[in-house]
């Protein structure tokens, strides 16, 4: 019996002592119309169904781990175990061909020794899967009992229940920090290793990338881990051509919508402007690749650049530049509009025009605002991937000519990880370095927007 | 409708209202009210919440053009001239008739941008020393000169309550405005500053025609010397002060300043 029907079981039951609970409290209630319960039914009805529901899911949880376990324990002692290879991947594989037959996943086993396992599978199985339920109702008949028991007139049933909430949210907001904090443990640990193997001299100041998978694991060749040309086309891409695209059309599309479009018009225009930012990047890609790269080479071409190539830096950036208005427009859209309305009216009294107010008052106030949505456009920027893979090819080129292939550091990283290397060598784990210092980068940008943000907003309460 | 008291003998209006109403979408919230302002005298309008006696003070610099829904019908004249026309450069026409908001809204820059901010848009001062000069008369005429002399350069949001409008009224001047409309400058300020805003006020006028909105009926009877009692987006008196506290004709005025409602 699979784990979904010891929690329909479960829920079933919490249904029942939800019920029971409920009853039970408005029985006080009508016995004694004077007295005022500390909490209404519905929280000790809560409170009943917590007590079935929670210990049910933490045995299901259990179980679901050791029943297999039982399970093949017990086949290895029936007889028909006997005749199993002894070790390794073939005994697996006769073990989980029996099983499947068992639970009928499979018509029949293909190794003619895995068949005697059949019977005693179905047996232990069937075996497992009651112990398994009548555990799980004795399990929800205790809770039940013991919650059921407790409540009484003046049991504050209000305030355990809306702890438990607490809790259930408290380890929900867990799950994501302690994520971030295990991928942060993976990236150090495996950096690491790789600053073992490689000095972080010639991977942070070397001008040459190219690791070589053929090489030796254990003696690597330093001079070809430098990772200048790969931070350098991260920062070209993402953070000059593409901000030289996003930061003007962003400020000004903000400009417009918060301070000259008709609110009918802004009523359209922003959820429009919101959409690109929806966009998957794959498809940013194609139009950068498919589109804006030759575009831009037949332009080199006729103004006499003939050595202008389909991939180029300039057609990435700009394609992500594209990409990243909504952002850059959105937050400054919101910190102008959130500039209060007597600034503005001051200025206007003062006889100002509406762009010497935009320029000289509402900018200005927003200005933090505005750095901050900038600062997160950028660490998008730089932590993108698809766009360049597409347009702006995987070649490492230490180039200030924006025509120029160029790679960046998320590139890379896909490309070492996808290759067919060991876990050991040096040029998969390089991929670590470059993806922690990538989220070093991106987190103290990130942390700086904030600090950003959180000032602004100190500065109009 | 609007009972207007015999024995002001005004000399002129320096601005003056013809029947204007102002709508807010399909609401009348100024119901053909005329009025004169003396060019010489603070004038008060009084009046319960929502009388819509700050919407009329805001017709005399066409600050309603900023509020999308509004819409101002009827003549308003600053010396003779209508401010509707297309003669009249709304830029030019709030140079000329400035403003003060109820609650202090100086801009988030130091003290000297502020008050430095009108000179400079509209081309007052050609050379550093001239705006320095405005600077200082602005802020002495404002009486903030000794307060903040040393620190001309700190926010001008640094500044206490009092202080703050008492900068937005130095602003104001700064582009040498000649008419001052002040909505309900002091609500937002405690006693004392309060008082030091009533002082200036009384400092102020005669060199500029001030309108200013107020619910304290005290501060009318302190500050001004022509008072308009509004109700329901109408004025329903208008003479001296004094006489509009101890002789109104109306009974609705004298409801009012008796306390009976408002």
């Amino acid at each position: 019996m699979s784990p979904i029907t010891l929690i329909l079981i479960a829920i079933g039951l919490g249904l029942a002592g939800w019920l029971a609970g409920r009853a039970k409290a408005w029985s006080f209630q009508k016995g004694n119309p004077d007295a005022r319960p500390v909490a209404r039914p519905t929280y000790h009805a809560w409170y009943v169904a917590i007590w079935i529901v929670v210990p049910v899911l933490a045995f299901v949880t259990l179980w679901s781990f050791i029943a297999p376990q039982l399970i093949t324990q017990s086949v290895l002692a029936s007889p028909g175990a006997q005749n199993l290879p002894a070790f390794g991947f073939e005994r697996d594989s006769w073990l989980a061909e029996a099983r499947a037959v068992a639970l009928g996943n499979a018509p029949g086993v293909f190794n003619a020794g895995a068949e005697p396992l059949i019977e005693p599978f179905r047996e232990a199985i069937g075996r497992y899967n009651l112990i398994g339920v009548v555990l799980t109702i004795m399990i929800a008949f205790a809770g039940g009992t013991f919650a059921f028991l407790r409540i009484r007139p003046d049991f504050t049933a209000r305030t355990r229940v809306e702890r438990t909430v607490m809790i259930v949210l408290l380890l929900a907001s867990l799950v994501a920090i302690l994520t971030t904090f295990g991928i942060f443990a993976s990236l150090v640990f495996e950096t690491y290793r790789f600053f073992s193997l490689v000095s972080p001299v010639d991977f942070f100041f070397g001008t040459f990338w190219g690791p070589d998978p053929m090489s030796s694991a254990d003696n690597p060749d330093g001079s070809r881990y430098g990772a200048i040309p790969l931070f350098w086309g991260t920062l070209f891409i993402g953070a000059i051509i593409a901000m030289i695209v996003a930061i003007p059309l962003g400020l000004m599309s903000a400009i417009y919508l918060t301070q000259y479009a008709d609110p009918r018009l802004r009523q359209w225009v922003k959820p429009a402007l919101e959409i690109l930012a929806g966009v998957p990047t794959v498809v940013y890609g194609y139009f950068a690749a498919l589109t804006v790269a030759p575009a831009i080479r037949d332009a080199a071409v006729a103004i006499g650049i003939s050595s202008a190539s389909t991939e180029s830096a300039l057609a990435a950036g700009v394609v992500m530049g594209v990409m990243i208005i909504p952002f850059v427009s959105s937050m400054a859209d919101d910190s102008i509009a959130a500039v209060p309305s007597a600034m503005r009216d001051g200025s206007y009294a003062m006889g100002a025009t509406k762009s010497e107010t935009i320029k000289k008052v509402l900018f200005p106030a927003a200005l933090p605002g505005i750095v901050a949505g900038i600062m997160l456009a950028v660490s998008r920027a730089i932590g993108e991937t698809m766009i360049v893979v597409m347009a702006a090819s995987t070649a490492a080129n230490l180039s200030a000519n924006p025509l120029d292939r160029m790679t960046t550091v998320t590139v890379q990283i896909v490309k070492l990880l996808t290759g067919e290397q060991s876990t050991d060598h040096p040029t998969y784990l390089s991929a670590f370095a470059l993806g922690f210092a990538l989220f070093l980068v991106t987190l103290v940008l990130n942390v700086i927007a904030l600090r950003v943000v959180k000032r602004f907003r100190e500065a109009y309460e | 409708m609007t009972v207007i008291h015999e024995n002001m003998e005004d000399t002129g209006a320096k601005m003056k209202a013809r029947d204007v109403s102002v709508y807010y979408g399909d609401k009348k919230a100024i119901d053909d009210v005329s009025i004169d302002i003396s060019p010489d005298y603070v004038t008060a309008f009084i009046g319960p919440s929502g009388c819509g006696k700050s919407t009329f003070l805001r017709c005399f610099n066409r600050m309603n053009d900023t509020i999308p829904s509004a819409k101002v019908t009827g003549l308003i004249e600053l010396d003779g001239e209508d401010i509707h026309s297309n003669a009249m450069d709304v830029v030019q026409l709030r140079a000329r008739v400035g403003m003060v908001f109820q609650k202090p809204n100086p801009f988030p820059k130091s003290i000297y941008d502020n008050i430095a901010y009108g000179p400079k848009i509209h081309g007052l001062a050609e050379k550093k020393p001239d705006l320095d000069a405005i600077v200082e008369k602005s802020l002495t005429r404002a009486g903030l000169w000794d307060e903040v002399k040393d620190r001309l350069e700190d926010s001008g949001t640094a500044l206490s309550g009092g202080q703050q409008q008492r900068l937005c009224i130095a602003r104001a001047i700064a582009v040498d405005p000649e008419v001052i409309l002040m909505d309900e400058p002091a609500s937002a300020l405690d006693p004392i500053a309060t008082a030091k805003i009533e002082e200036l006020i009384d400092e102020l006028s005669g060199r500029y025609a001030i309108v200013i909105v107020t619910h304290s009926m005290q501060q009318a009877a302190r500050v001004s010397q022509r008072t308009a009692f509004f109700h329901l987006g109408q004025i329903v008196e208008y003479g001296r002060t004094s006489d509009i506290f101890t002789n109104p004709i109306e009974d609705r005025t004298k409801d009012y300043i008796t306390g009976r409602y408002g």
